[in-house]
């Protein structure tokens, strides 16, 4: 019952811009129910120069039932679960509409990225950080940011490696390192 | 109590109960003006019955059938609401409020290209292929179709939304009927029939019998919802829970009387009070007799007082090498339990005695038929009048049912679950005094009825079944009027003065039983027509306007406030011309 010319036709129309929105979809594997989607993460956000992966499901009922989104890169983000992904948002659930599509969709999920609803959250902890401890939050979220959305993450763990050579246990390493943002300063300080 | 002696009139009035109905509608109207009308609705007048309302509507704002269905819908039928909206916050409001769309986009769009791109399946169609709805967004039809398949699917078939994305439009009915009835007729049915029902489902004012197996009608009620009714299929229920009928116990305090008898929390209470668990084999032991040292079967021996193990030596005062005066909390939770068990062992029994003595009368209406046969065959024509026995039997049953339903208000009414925070002790006390000498006098002359209709009065002489006539009609009345001063007493005195919202209301007294549910007049039009004479000729000037110009009159009127009542007048009359 899936109607794969859609799925086809949106594949091909967002490779047409995907050099001006930055979203890129394609198949996870040799079929189009499994796919990959790709999200720049928003400027002037926490997120920013982050690639996000989200993996996404085409149900069997598409495009009259959403898609299934979920982040595969770690984000820490108030309506996004830092455990699984998920993501908490109205389009992809109640607000669906047969007119949005896997480009729109990861548009909002985009647009979600630098509007944060700590009202309706997904991810309490985060939620909670975010209201209560914006500076924090803001590190944390960029902390995650460079540990895992982008390409590499090298940078990280030669930090690590390094503190753990002077002589730190690794766990506090990252946690501390985690903490500040990844600033080496400020964490040797802390270590210290 | 002579206040309720034999009065010619009580007489004839309890008498006509059952043998005249016609009459007694009229009488009622006179003696019952808080009752509420409830009317059966069958699968055959489900349809009448939603017609009834969408005409108002539609005759009302001039809408099209489905845009007055979709606003009843979003409105939960309740039309006066619906009309108190339209004049408060106007039309426009309303119309996007419930998602209806009235502006004509088809027209507009003369111009109309040979072929469309869908949005949905992004396909180029020929333009006879695809739909435009109200709200003016066209897609091809078999998008329309899947997205109503999925929609109708996901239980949503009573506001099915436009497919464009932040589009509030609720589809048309019509385009949804012809679309779906081309290639899936199964689904245009359940579509069809998920339309009707909403008219039960979402409405206040109708709800399914609870009968089990279900009789497949419905009730609808008019005025007070707080209600006793019975269906056409003989199932007598509470209108606001669904349960059975069973006041004077209001709905809150009837779910909790029922959950507390069905559960076992009263067993494990009388486990707690009166045994204790042997320390060997750890069964409840229960003490028959004799001095503290119990000994189980299993042969373990062991002290009442604290239940530890101990030896078989000892004395009427003491166990050999054994001693256990200390205090303990426990003791004092468990002389609160057997208080409440107590009490609660009050009221169950009384409860259960009165719909057991029920279930036992039941039989008598049998041979009370058969004595009659008898007394009919026997006594010629001077005593051919026996609804003096019918009406005693049916008045002991309603009677029984109070009895039964008061005991457990008693219940909740005097403990301390619901009502300890609202009266002090003394007021308590106060009271209980006064309910229970109501409830006293009530059943006493209940059992006197009861006592009374089991005499053989098929073997009487004529003086002695007259004697016994008389004593059964003044009983009857007696015992009408001392329930309907129970009711008061509880709805006034007791319950009026608790502060606790509407939560604890019961369902009004009504002394011919609960009400029967009349059969819903399936050509509802005719009905109006005769019962609303008198409202034409009051408002003469409308008579013989015709529809449209009523209408016309009416949005005139909207504008002001004042005009409501006017308009609401008018409403009346607009039903009645059309």
């Amino acid at each position: 019952m899936i109607d794969f010319s859609r799925v086809q036709k949106e594949l091909v129309e967002c490779r047409k811009d995907a050099a001006g929105s930055g979203i890129q979809v394609s198949p996870k594997s040799d079929n189009l129910v499994n796919l990959i989607g790709t999200i720049p993460g928003p400027t002037g956000t926490p997120y920013e120069g982050g690639v996000f992966q989200i993996e996404i499901t085409i149900p069997d009922g598409y495009p009259f039932e959403p898609p299934k989104m979920k982040f595969t890169t770690k984000v820490w983000h108030p309506n996004i679960s830092s455990q699984s992904g998920a993501i908490c948002l109205d389009i992809l659930k109640d607000q669906w509409s047969p007119a949005l599509t896997l480009k729109t969709a990861l548009l909002s999920v985009q647009a979600l990225l630098s509007a944060p609803q700590p009202d309706d959250p997904q991810d309490a902890v985060v939620a909670q950080q975010y209201l209560k401890d914006y500076q924090t939050f803001v590190n944390t979220a960029r902390y995650w940011t460079e540990s895992f959305a982008k390409t590499s993450s090298r940078g990280v763990e030669d930090k690590v490696q390094k503190f753990v050579e002077m002589g730190f246990p690794e766990a506090q390493v990252r946690s501390i390192l985690e903490a500040v943002g990844g600033d080496e300063n400020l964490a040797l300080e802390r270590l210290l | 109590m002579e206040d309720y002696g034999s009065s010619d009139d009580d007489y004839r009035y309890s008498d006509q109960e059952e043998s005249d109905c016609e009459l007694y509608e009229n009488n009622d109207q006179n003696f019952e003006l808080l009752s509420s009308t409830a009317q059966v609705i069958t699968e055959e007048s489900l349809l009448a019955a939603q017609k009834e309302d969408l005409r108002r509507v539609m005759d009302m704002l001039s809408v099209r059938q489905h845009h007055a269905r979709t606003l009843l819908i979003y409105h939960r039928w309740d039309v006066d609401h619906l009309f108190e909206v339209y004049v408060e916050k106007g039309k426009a409001y309303m119309f996007s409020q419930a998602g209806v769309s009235v502006d004509e986009y088809r027209d507009s769009n003369s111009l109309v290209s040979a072929s469309v791109m869908c949005e949905i399946c992004m396909d180029d169609i020929p333009s006879d292929e695809a739909t435009r709805v109200d709200c003016g967004h066209c897609f091809c039809n078999s998008c329309w179709t899947q997205h109503f398949i999925v929609k109708i699917n996901e239980g949503q078939s009573k506001r099915i939304r436009c497919m464009a994305h932040k589009c509030n439009s609720i589809c048309d009915e019509a385009v949804v009927r012809t679309l779906l009835g081309r290639k899936h007729p199964d689904m245009a049915e359940k579509y069809e029939r998920f339309l009707l029902e909403s008219y039960i489902e979402d409405n206040k004012r109708v709800k399914w019998c609870p009968s089990t197996p279900h009789c497949g009608n419905a009730i609808r009620v008019e005025g007070d919802k707080l209600c006793e009714v019975e269906c056409s299929c003989g199932d007598q229920f509470c209108f606001n829970c669904l349960s059975e009928a069973h006041s004077p116990c209001s709905c809150l305090m009837w779910e909790l009387w029922e959950k507390k008898c069905r559960d076992e929390s009263e067993t494990v209470n009388w486990i707690t009070v009166h045994t204790k668990t042997c320390p060997k084999c750890h069964k409840p032991v229960e003490k028959n007799g004799g001095c503290n040292l119990v000994s189980c079967i299993c042969g373990q021996a062991f002290c009442w007082l604290c239940g530890g193990a101990t030896g078989r030596e000892h004395t009427w005062s003491s166990i050999a090498g054994h001693s256990c005066g200390r205090y303990k909390e426990q003791e004092k939770t468990a002389e609160r339990a057997k208080r409440d068990l107590y009490r609660y062992m009050h009221y169950h029994n009384r409860y259960k005695a009165h719909t057991d003595s029920f279930k036992l009368e039941s039989k008598l209406k049998d041979s009370i038929r058969g004595r009659i046969s008898i007394s009919e065959e026997t006594k010629s024509s001077e005593l051919s009048d026996y609804s003096w026995v019918h009406n005693g039997l049916s008045r002991l049953f309603r009677s029984r049912r109070v009895l039964s339903y008061s005991y457990a208000f008693a219940f909740y009414m005097f403990g301390d679950e619901l009502f300890k925070e609202e009266m002090s002790e003394a007021e308590r006390e106060i009271k209980q005094n006064l309910f229970e000498d109501q409830q006293q006098q009530f059943e006493s002359n209940v059992e006197k009825l009861s006592k009374m209709l089991e005499e053989p009065f098929d073997t009487f002489e004529y003086d002695k079944v007259m004697e016994i006539r008389m004593q059964i009609i003044d009983l009857t009345t007696l015992i009408d009027g001392l329930c309907k001063k129970m009711y008061e007493c509880i709805e006034n005195d007791l319950l009026g003065s608790i502060n606790l919202g509407t939560i604890h209301s019961i369902a009004p007294y009504r002394s011919k039983g609960i009400e029967k549910a009349s059969e819903l007049q399936v050509c509802w039009s005719n009905k109006a027509n005769n019962t609303g004479k008198s409202t034409i000729n009051s408002i003469a000037p409308y008579i013989d306007c015709s529809t449209s110009v009523v209408i016309a009159v009416t949005q005139h009127i909207f504008y002001d406030h004042v005009g409501f009542l006017i308009y609401k007048l008018i409403c009346l009359v607009n039903i009645v011309v059309c």
